[in-house]
């Protein structure tokens, strides 16, 4: 499990790691840096694996039914990303440590765990064999990019071009997604290797052309190709650290690992190699056209970044080992002298606070080991021998002449490849040796830290070239062999003899002397077209950025037009469309049920119930409407009644009494009778759509009943309800037995409501007592005797609910009805003085009383709301835990409406 | 009489939801409070009707013998108890708005769209 480990420690030691930089100010970034270099150690110690041409694979069991599991496979090409992500990374964190010095030790903090971070997922992206695994690291790179481009969030730029590139590399992660989950649904499964090795399968199947589309997309746009180039040059926002080490050395390659894993499936269809080229050749050449126009030091180099993966780009798409070759040479040429040169900007920036690269000049005198480093690296960029930018030059031309193409990518490379001779022309000697006395002071010379990286990636461009040996041996040849699929001899010299390939480098650097020696009439010729950044993508983006702020903003504006009653009306409308539109998709016709046998008294009920509901939607003032609503509750009360459930009927009639003396107190605030909010057309449209919704809920009633079918549960209870929980009242045996959870957290819902509306109504300051008013002759007879009468019968009623009518709920509900009559005869001050306590503290014991009858259950080792039965038999009544439960239920519902009724009077009486 | 519970409770139903529709916010709660009896009345045709003897257990018998089906009644009964809950709460509701805009118009009660939206600039460029 080394690749394990080895991940493990890298995600690990990027949290811990950087709190060093909490404590440690000056060489912060040496120490830190020890992290990577161990695991750039740990890899090489894989390497006699590699060099064999062998392929190690770990794995373990993460979500097996979804085909996930964490798959990791080393072979040539995962080592070579694997030896420049640590390598380049150790130098990325020494040299960083001395260029964030001006940042506070909190953020530099920040700055090296996001680095680590970045470096952690993207070890496991080109480790990852598992597809799904791969996406996920892959849309990490893409965050922490974001991350470290934004990272100084006070800068708008920053901000933009974070979101800018955000937007463009995650959208390729989407594409990337849908195509590993299409190469799931066509293998059913989601290896790497099997997809590769299946290639003509993939591309075979109706999937095929979607699944190469979606790869060439998330490839393109995380190596910023046309036309999705335009997020790389802004990503130049990012500190240059992170700058040299995501947007140059190794994410941005990712796209050109992602292609070149794929090869043999984006061929196998016939337009995916001339569409990869074609691509390319674009990319290259806009990337050459705007890197001649570029004013500022790093943007010169991001363009040439482009450029140079436009030519890797087009070194996947064509066919033919040399192209492999070349590819492999160039992608590790490219990483050691880019991020030279951008370790070098950062340094002139650091030093001169410049950017533009006009107004410097003569900063050799300053910084002569950056000039010194700069020389290296551009030479090696220019591909001047013996710099390994050369050798990988060769290859470049020698697969270009090789492959079966015809001349215009070849023609394309040689003229980008000029102006990259131009630009390591200009970025060397303009601000370093040209122009002495543009720069007469720097802030500050040359530390270690900002030194040693750059030097150390030139000199390694030129050791390679001249000793070629081992990294030809270890990483190169398996690369290649790991990409092209059988060994390949790779002949890394600098001497080949005259071929067409050296004749091809000589005009290359001839017409690259030529642009930088008149870089800059030509400069300032091309940056007048301004067309250019009119019709740029850059442009377009932004565009459509406002256009996607205007456009959710109408639609918002049409949507949420703040009228309740069209919100209303649009619900209604839509269910009763979906229903509509179902069941005649569905080709259904109702049933009908068998009319069954008529009884006048009942049907009379029922009538009076339909009849009041109708008069309360057209009763003109709020007291009729609440009149006849209280009446159609009262007659589905005695209906309730009729058909055998009287506990139904109880509690309908308990809470249609309450109901009353609730709302009474709220009309007695508001006016009963306002103008209408209405027009007559709004009311007929209105009065359409509920007899629409009625009927259509008529007919399917109609059709629910004339199914006969067996109540299954309800049987059960039936004969259990005796047996199991010594209940002869079904329906409460059910709530505080076989449902009690349910019940539990029904009450809750009560206890909450009530919490809501005490807090609603609760005064500031203390309760005002509330005038009193005369008390009616009747309530003064009466009052007092008959609310003892309703609170005993409230005890009643909850005592027996266990075996008769009744139980908690309804005898909260008539013991709260004892306290309403008490608030209407004497006022809500006497109510309260009479209940004693808050009604809140009445909700609470209830709570707290349901919660606790559930555990003695728990103690005989049942589960939660396991109750307990003990019948002492003789006269003694049985006891159970489930009358803790009911008394619970009791109190919660009393506390409840007690809460709402005292705060609606007192709220009402202000 | 099954039929014609299911002609009452969509009847029910119906003039509640012309009433939920009204703006008057009063109007409005008494519909809602209405719809739960309606609702309530239907789930109970749920469970058939098909005997008027109450679920419960007879002296001296050990299960229940045919009677109305106690599940749905089991249901409901805790429906009557939140349907009324809810009433009750938008009851307090209602009582504020009309404390806080003196109206029960819900085209006043528009505190929150007369804020604008959220954000109505451009985010600041600095």
């Amino acid at each position: 499990m080394q690749m394990f480990g080895l991940l493990l420690v890298s995600l690990i030691g990027a949290c811990v790691a950087p709190l060093i930089a909490r404590v440690v100010d000056r060489g912060a970034g040496l120490l830190i840096a020890l992290l990577p270099a161990a695991l750039l150690a740990g890899f090489i110690a894989l390497a006699p694996i590699v060099e064999r041409g062998w392929v190690r694979g770990e794995g373990l069991n993460w979500a097996p039914a979804m085909g996930l599991d964490l798959t990791l496979r080393l072979d040539g090409f995962s080592f070579l990303f694997c030896l420049l992500i640590t390598g380049i990374g150790t130098l990325v964190i020494v040299y960083a440590g001395g260029y964030l010095t001006e940042k506070s030790r909190v953020e530099r903090s920040r700055f090296f765990t996001l680095i680590l971070l970045f470096m952690t997922a993207m070890l496991g992206a080109v480790l990852a064999e598992n597809l799904l695994v791969l996406v996920l690291f892959w849309e990490a790179t893409s965050i922490l990019s974001f991350l470290l481009i934004g990272f100084d969030g006070r800068s708008w730029r920053a901000r933009r071009a974070a979101l800018m590139s955000l937007q463009v590399t995650t959208f390729g992660g989407l594409a990337l997604l849908a195509a590993v989950l299409m190469i799931g649904n066509v293998l059913g499964g989601y290896s790497m290797a099997q997809a590769v090795e299946q290639a003509d399968v993939l591309a075979a199947s109706p999937w095929g052309p979607a699944i190469v589309a979606c790869i060439l997309i998330a490839a393109f746009t995380k190596s910023a190709q046309f036309p999705f180039h335009f997020w790389l040059p802004n990503a130049m926002q990012a500190p240059t650290p992170a700058s040299a080490y995501l947007h140059s050395a190794t994410m941005v390659k990712l796209g050109v690992y992602l292609l070149a894993r794929f090869e043999p499936v984006f061929a196998s269809v016939s337009w995916g190699r001339p569409t990869v080229i074609g691509i390319a050749c674009v990319t290259m050449a806009i990337a050459a056209f705007q890197a001649l126009r570029a004013e500022n030091f790093k943007s010169a180099l991001a363009y040439s970044t482009v450029a140079s993966l436009g030519i890797l780009v087009l070194l996947v798409g064509l066919d033919g080992p040399a192209a492999t070759v070349a590819m492999v040479g160039f992608l590790l040429a490219h990483a050691l002298y880019k991020a030279a040169l951008f370790f070098c900007a950062g340094s002139v920036l650091h030093a001169t606070g410049l950017q533009r690269l006009r107004a410097m000049g003569g900063l050799a005198r300053f910084l002569p080991l950056t000039a010194l480093a700069c020389v290296g690296a551009s030479l090696s960029m220019a591909g001047i021998p013996p710099f390994i930018g050369f050798i990988s030059k060769e290859f470049l031309f020698e697969a270009q002449l090789e492959s079966s193409w015809e001349l215009g990518p070849l023609a394309t490379a040689v003229m980008v490849n000029a102006v990259m001779v131009g630009v390591a022309g200009v970025v060397t000697l303009r601000p370093f040796f040209l122009g002495r006395g543009k720069v007469l002071s720097v802030r500050h010379g040359e530390t270690f830290s900002l030194v040693a990286p750059p030097l150390l990636l030139a000199l390694a461009g030129l050791v390679i070239s001249l000793e070629p040996d081992w990294i030809t041996r270890v990483a190169l040849r398996p690369a290649v062999a790991a990409v092209y699929g059988r060994a390949v001899e790779v002949d890394l010299s600098v001497w080949h003899g005259v071929t067409p390939m050296l004749l091809l480098s000589l005009t290359v650097i001839t017409i690259g002397a030529l642009v930088a020696r008149f870089w800059r009439s030509i400069h300032v010729r091309l940056s007048r077209i301004r067309r250019v950044d009119t019709y740029s993508l850059e442009r377009l983006w932004e565009r459509s950025q406002r256009g996607l702020i205007l456009g959710s903003r109408s639609l918002t504006r049409w949507l949420q037009h703040g009228d309740l009653r069209r919100y209303l009306l649009t619900v209604i409308v839509a269910v009763v469309g979906l229903i509509i539109w179902s069941v005649v998709a569905a080709g259904a016709w109702p049933r009908l049920p068998e009319l069954g046998e008529w009884r006048t008294a009942e049907a009379l009920v029922a009538l009076v119930g339909l009849g009041a509901a109708v008069a309360a939607a057209r009763a003109p003032t709020l007291l009729g409407a609440m009149i006849a609503t209280g009446l159609t509750g009262f007659a589905v009360a005695i209906t309730f009644m009729l058909n055998g459930a009287p506990d139904l009927a109880l509690t309908q009639f308990a809470v249609e009494a309450l109901i009353v003396v609730l709302l009474t107190a709220l009309l007695l605030a508001v006016p009963l009778a306002s103008p209408p909010t209405r027009t007559p057309g709004m009311r007929r449209a209105d009065a359409l759509v509920a007899l629409l919704a009625g009927g259509l809920l008529f007919v399917g009633m109609l059709d629910m009943v004339a199914i006969d079918t067996e109540f299954l549960a309800s049987s059960f209870f039936g004969r259990l309800s005796y047996e199991a929980a010594q209940g002869r009242n079904v329906v409460n045996v059910i709530l505080v037995d076989f449902r009690g959870l349910d019940t539990l957290g029904e009450t809750a819902v009560i206890a909450v409501a009530a919490i809501l509306a005490r807090s609603l109504t609760m005064q500031r300051g203390g309760d005002a007592t509330v005038a009193t008013r005369p008390v009616h002759f009747s309530f003064l007879i009466a009052g007092r005797g008959l609310s003892w009468l309703l609170l005993i019968a409230s005890l009643v009623i909850l005592w027996r609910g266990h075996d008769q009518p009744g139980g908690g709920f309804v005898g909260g509900l008539v013991g709260a009805l004892a306290f309403a009559l008490l608030s209407l005869a004497y006022g809500v001050d006497r109510a309260e003085k009479a209940l004693r306590v808050n009604p809140l503290t009445l909700v609470g014991a209830g709570l707290l009383c349901t919660l606790l009858s559930g555990l003695p259950g728990m103690a005989t080792g049942g589960a939660y709301l396991t109750h307990l039965w003990w019948e002492p038999g003789g006269w003694a009544p049985k006891l159970g835990t489930t009358m803790v439960f009911d008394l619970g239920v009791y109190l919660v519902v009393l506390g409840a409406v007690l809460a709402f009724l005292f705060g609606l009077q007192r709220e009402a009486a202000k | 009489m099954t039929a014609l519970y299911a002609f009452v409770g969509a009847g029910v139903v119906a003039a509640a939801l012309y009433m939920i529709l009204s703006r008057n916010l009063v109007r409005m709660l008494l519909g809602l409070s209405l719809l739960a009896t309606g609702v309530n009345l239907l789930l109970f045709l749920a469970g058939r009707i098909a005997s008027a003897q109450p679920p419960i257990i007879a002296d001296g018998r050990r299960a229940l013998g045919p009677s109305a089906d106690p599940l749905i009644q089991a249901l409901i009964l805790t429906a009557i108890v939140i349907g009324f809950a809810l009433t009750v709460m938008l009851a307090v509701l209602v009582l504020r708005v009309w404390r806080a805009v003196h109206s029960i118009d819900a085209r006043q009660v528009d505190t929150a769209e007369s804020l604008g939206p959220p954000r109505r600039r451009e985010p600041v460029n600095d």
